[in-house]
C-alpha cells in the first residue's frame, strides 16, 4: 500500500457518500417540503426561494384538510372508509392466501398443479383490463357505491397465495403428522399450528395488502358515487382538483393521509422491505 | 393388506381437505378473474354503451379495426411506452448503480436504504400532488434546476408543454419507486458469494473490471426480472396521469392507455371499445410477462 493508493481510494469512497447523499437529498426534500409546507400560509409557500423552515406555524391549513371545501367534514369519514376497506382486505386476503397456499403445499389431491398455475396465471391479468366487466358485475349485483363492492374484488391475490405456498412448502410435516395422531382435526391443525407459525410472510403480505388498498385510486373511482364512501385517495384529487391555488392545506391533507402508512413504516420496516421485492399483482 | 386399505382411505380424506383449504380461492379466481377477462373480450365484440338500455350489436372485430385506425388511441400508445421507457431505463441503471455504491460502503447503509425507500411509502396520489407544487412556476423544481443549470429565474413550464409534461409524471414515478429496485438490487448482489470477489481480488482485478466481469454478469437474471416487472408496472401507471389531467395538466402528451380507458368507458360510456383497449394492453402485458418467463428460465443463476 503506498500513499497514492490509499488517497485514490479515500477520494474514491468520498464521492460514492457523496453521489448517495445527493440521492438522499432528491428522495428526502419533497416529504420535508410536504410536511414544512403544511404549516405554510400559501403565500409563504409559493415564495422563491423556499424556506424550510415555517415562520409561524399556520393551523388553519390542517382545518381547510379535514373541514374540506363544502365544509362538510368528509375527511375522516374518508380515512375511515380507507382503513375499514384496507383492513379488511387485508383480512380476507391473509386467511385466504394461508388456507389456499397450505391447500397448494401440504395436500396431494388430482389436480392440484392445474390449480396452481390457474392461480398464477390471475397474475398476468392486470386490474385495467377487467375493471370494466367488474363494474358491470358490481352494479348489476347492487354493490356499487358500498363497502361490499370496494372489498370482494381484492379479497386474494395471486401473489399472496403463492408467497404463503412457498412458505409452507418448507413447513415441516412431521409437526402437522404428530398433530394428526394426537387426533387434531384439519381445521384446527391450520390454525392453531400452520397460521401461527407462519407470522413473519403473514406480515409482510399483510403490509403488501394494505397498501395496495391504501393507494388504490382507479376502482373506487369506478364504483363510489357518494362523498360518504370515498376512499382517502379519492378525497385528495378532488380536494387538489378544486383547491389548487390553496397550497397549504393540499399539504395538510397530503401530510394527514400519509401518517398512518409513517406510523406503519416506522415500526415494521423491515416487512415493508421484505415485501418490495415484489409488487403486488393488483393495483390501482 | 388391512393397512393399505386404511391409508388409502386416509390419503382420500386428506385429499378432501386439501380441495377444501383450495375451493373458496377457485371461487374467487373464477369470478373475479377469468369470468371478467372473458367478458372484456366478449364486450369487445360489441358496439355497447353503458347507459342505453337497448341490446348491443355485435360488430366483431370494427372495435379493434377502429382503434388501429385512430390516432387517439396510437397517441396513447405512444404516450404509454414513451413513460414506460423513459421511466424504467433511468430507474434501472441509477437503482443498479446505487445499489452498488451501497453495498461498497461500511456505514451508514441501512440509512441509505431507508431514506430511498421512504417515498414508497405514501400513496401514488400524495406523491403526485406533492409533484404538483413542486412543478409549479414558482416551485421548487425551477428552483432546483435554475440553480444547478445556473439560468435564474427561467420557468421550465413543467406542466404545461408537452415533452415537459412527460418528464414531469417520469420524474414523480422515478421518485417514488427508485427505493424499492435499489432494495431489490441490494438483495441480489448480496447473494453473490463473497468468493467470487476475494478471486478477482487475488488475481488484482479493479474495481470496474470487478463490476463488468463479475457482478453484472452474475446479477444480469436479476437486471431481467427487475426490468420486466418494472415495465409491466410502468405500462399500468395511472394515479399521476390522472391527478395531473385534473389539475390541468394538457391531456393528450400524458393521455397513457388507462387514462384512455377509464375515459372511453366510464366517462364517455363506450363500454364495447374501452373493452377492446383493456384486451389489447392485456396482450401487450402478456407478451412482457412471456418475455419474462423466458429469459428468466434460460439463464438460471449458477455460481
Amino acid at each position: 500500500m503506498n500513499f497514492n493508493t490509499t488517497y485514490r481510494e479515500k477520494s474514491v469512497k468520498l464521492l460514492i457518500y457523496a453521489i448517495l447523499t445527493v440521492f438522499v437529498i432528491f428522495t428526502v426534500a419533497p416529504l420535508v417540503f410536504m410536511i414544512t409546507a403544511s404549516f405554510m400560509p400559501s403565500k409563504e409557500i409559493v415564495k422563491m426561494p423556499y424556506r424550510w423552515i415555517p415562520s409561524t406555524l399556520h393551523w388553519p391549513n390542517f382545518f381547510k384538510a379535514i373541514a374540506g371545501n363544502d365544509m362538510r367534514y368528509m375527511f375522516p369519514r374518508n380515512i375511515l372508509n380507507s382503513l375499514i376497506v384496507s383492513g379488511a382486505v387485508t383480512v380476507t386476503t391473509v386467511i385466504m392466501a394461508c388456507m389456499t397456499g397450505y391447500g397448494l403445499a401440504k395436500f396431494k389431491f388430482r389436480g392440484r398443479t392445474v390449480i396452481f398455475l390457474m392461480i398464477m396465471a390471475t397474475m398476468m391479468i392486470p386490474f385495467e383490463a377487467i375493471m370494466i366487466p367488474l363494474y358491470l358485475v358490481t352494479t348489476k349485483i347492487g354493490l356499487q357505491n358500498s363497502y361490499g363492492g370496494l372489498i370482494i374484488p381484492f379479497m386474494v391475490n395471486a401473489f399472496g397465495v403463492f408467497m404463503m405456498r412457498q412458505y409452507l412448502i418448507t413447513f415441516p410435516d412431521e409437526f402437522i403428522e404428530a398433530a394428526r395422531i394426537d387426533g387434531m382435526g384439519e381445521m384446527r391443525i391450520f390454525w392453531s399450528i400452520i397460521f401461527p407459525n407462519s407470522v413473519p410472510t403473514i406480515a409482510t403480505l399483510s403490509i403488501l395488502a394494505f397498501r395496495a388498498q391504501w393507494d388504490n385510486l382507479l376502482w373506487p373511482l369506478l364504483v363510489v358515487q357518494s362523498e360518504k364512501m370515498k376512499t382517502i385517495p379519492l378525497y385528495i384529487v378532488k380536494f387538489t382538483a378544486e383547491k389548487h391555488s390553496d397550497e397549504g392545506a393540499m399539504m395538510a391533507v397530503a401530510l394527514l393521509a400519509s401518517i398512518p402508512m409513517f406510523i406503519l413504516f416506522f415500526a415494521l420496516s423491515e416487512y415493508f422491505i421484505g415485501g418490495s421485492a415484489v409488487f403486488s399483482s393488483r393495483k390501482g | 393388506m388391512i393397512k393399505k386399505k386404511t391409508t388409502g382411505k386416509i390419503d382420500r380424506k386428506l385429499a378432501r381437505w386439501g380441495i377444501l383449504f383450495v375451493a373458496p380461492a377457485i371461487a374467487f379466481f373464477s369470478v373475479f378473474s377469468f369470468y371478467p377477462i372473458w367478458m372484456a373480450f366478449y364486450t369487445s365484440l360489441f358496439k355497447k354503451n353503458l347507459l342505453s338500455l337497448k341490446k348491443p350489436d355485435f360488430v366483431g372485430f370494427k372495435n379493434y379495426i377502429y382503434l388501429f385506425g385512430s390516432t387517439d388511441f396510437w397517441n396513447s400508445v405512444e404516450a404509454t411506452f414513451v413513460f414506460a421507457l423513459g421511466t424504467f431505463l433511468p430507474l434501472l441503471i441509477i437503482s443498479l448503480m446505487l445499489a452498488a455504491f451501497i453495498m461498497n460502503i461500511s456505514k451508514a447503509r441501512r440509512f441509505f436504504q431507508m431514506a430511498y425507500y421512504t417515498p414508497a411509502v405514501i400513496s401514488s396520489v400524495v406523491s403526485a400532488a406533492i409533484w404538483l407544487l413542486i412543478f409549479d412556476p414558482r416551485g421548487l423544481g425551477n428552483q432546483w434546476v435554475n440553480a444547478i443549470m445556473n439560468t435564474p429565474g427561467i420557468d421550465h413550464r413543467w406542466l404545461a408543454n408537452s415533452i415537459t409534461v412527460r418528464i414531469s409524471t417520469m420524474v414523480v414515478y422515478f421518485w417514488k419507486y427508485i427505493g424499492y429496485f435499489v432494495i431489490i438490487f441490494i438483495s441480489g448482489l448480496a447473494n453473490i458469494p463473497r468468493s467470487m470477489y476475494e478471486a478477482a481480488e487475488i488475481d488484482g482485478a479493479s474495481g470496474w473490471k470487478v463490476f463488468w466481469k463479475i457482478t453484472f454478469p452474475l446479477l444480469r437474471p436479476t437486471v431481467v426480472l427487475v426490468s420486466i416487472m418494472s415495465m409491466l408496472q410502468c405500462l399500468k401507471t395511472f394515479s399521476t396521469q390522472y391527478l395531473f389531467t385534473q389539475s390541468g395538466a394538457p391531456q393528450a402528451p400524458i393521455n397513457v392507455i388507462t387514462l384512455n380507458i377509464y375515459n372511453t368507458g366510464i366517462r364517455d360510456f363506450r363500454i364495447g371499445r374501452a373493452s377492446a383497449m383493456s384486451i389489447i394492453l392485456f396482450s401487450i402485458m402478456l407478451f412482457f410477462t412471456w418475455l419474462q418467463f423466458k429469459t428468466s428460465r434460460s439463464d438460471d443463476v449458477n455460481y
